[in-house]
């Protein structure tokens, strides 16, 4: 890696790694926003044209591979990144007395694992979408998904607010 | 996708059980890995270096970091009982909750909430 260090400078680097962390997020946020919606207010027979309309009819099970590797991907650039923030931000933060900035960013770090750990599950039930009888378990393990990123992302952006990585 | 037909009981192939039982045991294990200072390794990012188990941070040597412990104590804590679960007979395992993937996680937020306390200061 040290190679690229002949190129662009070690806080460039962080950045890049850092703003493809932030778009993995900014994508998995709208995938599973339009899942979420499709199973928890589907379309109704005769209901008008229009943006809401749109926005809940996407075919709910064709997300479920992409939402998996998007938060396996982003987690895994959360991941590296994240020894870096242990040190050149959180430090910063807890110096300026920031603790509730810092506590939003932990639970963050929390409920991403506990995500990435429902995966398989949220997974499973996608893959047998024909199968009534999780219907009820499937529409709540990805509500449960979507809020925690949806959490996740707004814990996220408050701290790049407050310190993010500098250019 | 599979086209599996409805049935009256939510059942689980051994494989859907994994996946059931490894969410709801890495939740909890997470969190009591958290709460109990259990990581499988503490790593120093500002020297890279990987201690097995819990470890303070060392002196000028920067913080330590427990997370990554916590996901490795976790994820294997939770793909034994998972395999374990697996295994078990169809009759025994038709009866775990497919809802307690959810309940689970939202139970346990209060919970983690309350583990951040020192940070919730006004």
């Amino acid at each position: 890696m040290d190679f690229l260090f002949d190129y662009i400078s070690v806080n460039t680097f962080w950045t890049i790694l850092f703003t493809i962390h932030a778009l993995l997020a900014v994508a998995l946020l709208g995938a599973l926003t339009h899942q979420a919606a499709a199973v928890l207010a589907p379309p109704r027979v005769g209901e008008a044209e229009g943006f809401v309309r749109r926005f809940r009819s996407v075919s709910a099970p064709s997300y479920a591979a992409v939402v998996c590797l998007l938060w396996v991907l982003a987690f895994i650039f959360g991941g590296w990144i994240y020894a870096k923030y242990r040190i050149y931000v959180r430090i910063p933060i807890e110096q300026e007395g920031f603790y509730k900035t810092l506590g939003a960013f932990e639970l963050k770090e929390h409920l991403s694992s506990i995500g990435l750990g429902l995966l398989p599950f949220y997974w499973y039930l996608w893959k047998n979408a024909a199968n009534i009888t999780y219907a009820s378990t499937r529409k709540w393990v990805t509500i449960v998904l979507a809020a925690i990123c949806w959490y996740t992302f707004l814990a996220g952006h408050i701290v790049n607010n407050v310190r993010g990585f500098g250019l | 996708m599979n086209t599996t037909t409805d049935t009256s009981i939510p059942t689980l192939s051994p494989w859907g059980t994994f996946t059931l039982v490894f969410g709801i045991c890495f939740a909890i294990l997470y969190v009591v890995c958290d709460m109990a200072a259990l990581p499988l390794f503490t790593y120093h990012p500002g020297t890279d270096r990987i201690d097995l188990g819990y470890a303070p941070a060392r002196r000028d040597e920067g913080p330590a970091m427990y997370w990554y412990g916590w996901l490795a104590s976790s994820s294997l804590g939770a793909a034994i009982l998972s395999v374990l679960a697996a295994l078990l007979p169809d009759k025994i395992r038709s009866k775990i909750p497919l809802a307690l993937a959810w309940v689970v996680p939202v139970v346990l937020l209060p919970v983690l909430i309350y583990s951040l306390m020192f940070y919730w200061r006004w």
